[in-house]
């Protein structure tokens, strides 16, 4: 996959796949396209040349489809300012038709009190929120840019409990995180930049 | 994902009018531009009400252009904010586009009947004016405003992804509603003098028709990637 | 190849410029020389329209298709020429109105319509500025330009029948009604097909222009 941004290449034939329990580790330094590739895998961009495809017992999902099933975490989400964290969820749920007890189970599992209006959370608040949000539709497909990112070490206990059990039950994830950081499952890495 | 398509879209809208609420910021834009605008030129023209002549040429076109104005002031922002300050992704992940656009609409339809629900009465008592068909003129503000609510769901989706959205969106709805702004004229000289001028009030909802079937088509394009 | 086409271009409206002067006669009710304008009036309003619709059929082959950036290309280079067209028209068409009825400007169906093209061009023009991203720029000017698609009847055909009442009879239809003498039809005719021949060159020309850009800036396309 490629894609530019005018005279700047963002992405340049990167490659890649993974499978389901399996967690493909995307590394590079800073600015080597790594936001841009979840971003296109998540179907919030459109690469300028290559595929991606998305396979479901032989069938292949259109990018709606992938759109609305991929659990998607990043720095730059943002949810209603206005709005609790419980607020926020059950819209959410609403959209994606879902119970609002989902929201519930998430944010207590991630140690987060729904009452707080975004606005007003903490960066690590936010990033408990992120993860609430990208999983609340139990998502097969997981997207995670730098998502350990403000966490203390109970944010992100929580959060890689979560993250195996969703992977346990046959997800997959594409992870971008800097090296140091640690991943289960890898099945496969993927070197951008340089 | 089994939600339906509408209670996606009522969801939208709920929360739409929650924030809106809470901030007050878009209802307190219109109503600032409307009052204002509307407020100088009672100063300058006085009751012209009283004037048929007068009355018939220039009040329904102060009127449209107040209502206009104020929408371009205060609308826009109903997407703008979504992508300034990146609540916009979650909504693409979460919701379908239809919905989107549907929620929208309906909630900057409902703003667009908050700005001429200020403007009409006021421009009623602060002109003086004589309403030959009460019935006509309601129904000119609906259609009237559900063009520019229409056309404004589709162009503020398409500025809030450039830069400078607030000319930019004056910019590109003008092409766009003069017809509309054209007939929904037309249909309010009607309602205050009483003397009728041809099918008005069908063209003016076959515009709106058509915008809103090409809002369908188009928004999925111009939301997502 | 091309050179003999653009050569034969040339000749063709060398005798066209010439036929409007010399060989058609003058029409019936038009003050001196004034109606050899309509012979490069109509042709290059008619001109502005293709135009206009030509973006916008290449906008919806643009968003229904794989996005080929040479759809895009090819929309916004019909604008661009579509406006220079447009602006000569109303020119012309200024000129031609001062002549006869006085003055410049009547709000006459025809003459609202192509202001409000004229609009609607620079509005996609400047959509296009406000947006750095290639593919966003194409995605959205042209939901812009088939919105315009939309809209249209309602501009060309509603929107000049809604212009104040006072306005004197729509002179510019009176033309087309006009009892077209077989030499004008034929001058009229030869200068239409002459111009639109020019529109889709000079629209080759700028597409190519317009991929040599993209390629410089962006790499293969």
């Amino acid at each position: 996959m490629s894609r530019r941004f005018g005279p700047l290449r963002a992405l340049v034939d990167a490659s890649g796949e993974v499978a389901a329990g399996g967690v493909l580790s995307v590394r590079g330094p800073n600015g080597c396209g790594k936001s841009t590739l979840l971003r296109c895998l998540a179907g919030l961009l459109r690469p300028d040349r290559g595929t991606i495809a998305a396979r479901e017992g032989g069938r292949e999902l259109a990018s709606d489809e992938r759109r609305s099933r991929v659990g998607y975490v990043a720095p730059d989400v943002a949810f209603y300012d206005e709005l609790s964290g419980r607020e926020n969820l059950r819209l959410y749920s609403r959209l994606r038709g879902l119970p609002p007890g989902r929201g519930e189970i998430l944010l207590e599992r991630l140690g987060l009190a729904g009452e707080r209006p975004f606005h007003a959370m903490s960066s690590g608040m936010r990033q408990r929120l992120r993860w609430a949000f990208a999983l609340l539709h139990a998502p097969d497909i997981l997207l995670l840019d730098e998502p350990f990112q403000n966490f203390d070490a109970a944010g992100e206990r929580a959060a890689r409990e979560l993250l195996a059990e969703r992977l346990a039950a046959g997800a997959l994830a594409v992870v971008a995180s800097p090296s140091d950081v640690a991943l289960p499952r890898v099945t496969g890495e993927l070197l951008l930049g340089g | 994902m089994s939600s339906s398509w509408a209670a996606e879209a009522a969801a939208v809208f709920v929360k739409d009018w929650r924030c809106e609420l809470r901030t007050r910021h878009a209802v307190a834009t219109l109503a600032l531009f409307a009052l204002t605008t509307l407020l100088v030129a009672s100063l300058v023209l006085g009751p012209i009400g009283n004037d048929a002549e007068m009355s018939r040429r220039v009040v329904p076109v102060l009127v449209w252009l107040i209502v206009l104005f104020a929408a371009a002031a205060g609308l826009p922002r109903a997407f703008v904010h979504e992508e300034e300050s990146r609540t916009a992704i979650a909504l693409r992940l979460a919701a379908r586009p239809s919905a989107v656009f549907a929620g929208k609409l309906v909630h900057i339809a409902t703003l667009v009947a908050a700005i001429e629900a200020i403007v009409a009465p006021l421009a009623v008592a602060l002109f003086d004016l004589r309403v030959a068909a009460a019935a006509e003129l309601v129904a000119a503000l609906a259609a009237g405003g559900l063009a520019i609510a229409a056309a404004t769901t589709l162009l503020a989706a398409i500025v809030a992804q450039g830069r400078g959205a607030s000319t930019l969106f004056a910019v590109l709805a003008l092409p766009v509603l003069l017809p509309a702004l054209a007939l929904a004229v037309a249909a309010t000289r009607v309602a205050l003098t009483g003397v009728a001028e041809g099918n008005l009030l069908t063209l003016l909802l076959l515009y709106d028709g058509s915008v809103v079937v090409a809002g369908f088509l188009l928004f999925p394009a111009i939301w997502n990637p | 190849m091309k050179r003999l086409l653009a050569l034969s271009l040339w000749l063709w409206m060398a005798v066209v410029i010439w036929a409007a002067f010399h060989w058609a006669p003058l029409a019936a009710g038009f003050k001196g020389q004034s109606s050899r304008i309509l012979f490069f009036h109509v042709p290059v309003a008619w001109v502005s329209f293709v135009a206009f619709m030509t973006a916008g059929v290449e906008s919806v082959r643009y968003l229904a298709g794989r996005r080929d950036p040479r759809h895009d290309r090819s929309a916004a280079a019909a604008v661009e020429l579509g406006q220079v067209f447009a602006v000569l028209a109303t020119v012309t068409g200024a000129i031609w109105a001062r002549i006869m009825w006085g003055s410049y400007w009547n709000w006459d169906p025809r003459q609202s319509a192509i202001v409000v093209t004229m609009l609607y061009y620079a509005a996609y023009l400047a959509l296009r500025q406000a947006i750095a991203d290639g593919p966003s720029r194409a995605r959205l000017s042209a939901a812009y330009a088939v919105l315009g698609l939309v809209v249209s009847p309602f501009l060309y055909f509603v929107l000049p029948r809604l212009g104040f009442s006072l306005h004197p009879e729509p002179v510019i239809n009176a033309a087309g009604k006009l009892e077209v003498e077989s030499r004008m039809l034929a001058v009229l005719t030869a200068s239409s097909l002459g111009f639109t021949v020019l529109f889709y060159w000079l629209h080759a020309l700028r597409r190519r222009l317009g991929a040599v850009a993209a390629h410089r800036d962006e790499g293969v396309e």
